[in-house]
């Protein structure tokens, strides 16, 4: 009977605001991740960027720029929600785990949710 | 899933192993497309320690840079940068058969609002590369 309840299908208030989070963060991490993954992730231990490009001073007078927080801000939270909506089917389909479905959505968007906070909180210090 | 699903009429779920998704080219690839959530966080969490060392000051951002240096880092980086460029490439192709781009009466074919958003991701990603490295 209880899981007769549970599986039973309802309409969702919240599945419009998961899934428009979800494509637009997709966008933001299809368009913007590869580049930035590129030049900290190989382009500056390869050697190929100009030996200042990421100096303290430089990196800085960047990220105190209103634009750069606004853009930073979208850049590193948005793909987060697009990456645990996902992660939630892959722990349900692919790993098999079926229950706890509540749980795991409240474990992956609260994580969403934390790493929006942590990075507002940083980009408004620095 | 179980045979009582709307509580009504039963429906029938095929058992399904728990390792489905290897077994066909198409699954490993609908998998493969799932996982690259993994790699999207990953790159999400680096930014994010990055603006928090540049946020505790000159010793831990550059110390973090140090990190981006080592080879473990940079083998962790091919990895997600994989990730993401796969990320990309299928992102921007359901984006292509999602929307249907109509001028005038016509509608755009596919292969052309593909050709589109590659370009305006190539685009993008230069200019990101230009502020970020030489501005």
């Amino acid at each position: 009977m209880t899981k007769a309840k549970l599986t039973k299908p309802r309409p969702s208030r919240s599945e419009p605001v998961v899934w428009s989070l979800f494509a637009a963060g997709g966008t933001v991490a299809a368009l913007l991740l590869p580049v930035h993954m590129a030049i900290l992730g190989i382009a500056l231990a390869a050697g190929w960027l100009p030996s200042d490009a990421l100096s303290y001073e430089r990196a800085l007078d960047l990220v105190r720029h209103p634009i750069t927080k606004v853009y930073l801000g979208v850049l590193v939270a948005l793909p987060l929600y697009h990456a645990v909506h996902r992660l939630r089917f892959v722990i349900h389909h692919q790993l098999g785990l079926h229950g706890g479905r509540r749980l795991v959505a409240a474990a992956c968007y609260g994580t969403a949710l934390a790493g929006t906070a942590l990075t507002v909180a940083t980009l408004v210090r620095i | 899933m179980n045979g009582t699903q709307g509580g009504r009429s039963p429906l029938y779920v095929r058992p399904m192993p728990r390792t489905w998704w290897l077994q066909t080219r198409r699954y490993r690839r609908f998998a493969s497309r799932e996982l690259t959530s993994v790699a999207v966080a990953a790159s999400s969490v680096i930014l994010l320690a990055l603006l928090f060392a540049l946020s505790r000051g000159r010793d831990a951002y550059e110390g973090f840079l140090g990190w981006l240096d080592s080879s473990g880092a940079v083998v962790l980086s091919a990895i997600i940068l994989a990730g993401v460029l796969y990320h990309t490439i299928t992102w921007l192709r359901l984006t292509a058969h999602i929307q249907v781009v109509r001028l005038g009466r016509r509608v755009l074919p596919r292969r052309l609002v593909l050709a589109g958003l590659l370009a305006l991701w190539g685009g993008v990603s230069a200019i990101v590369a230009y502020l970020h490295i030489w501005l």
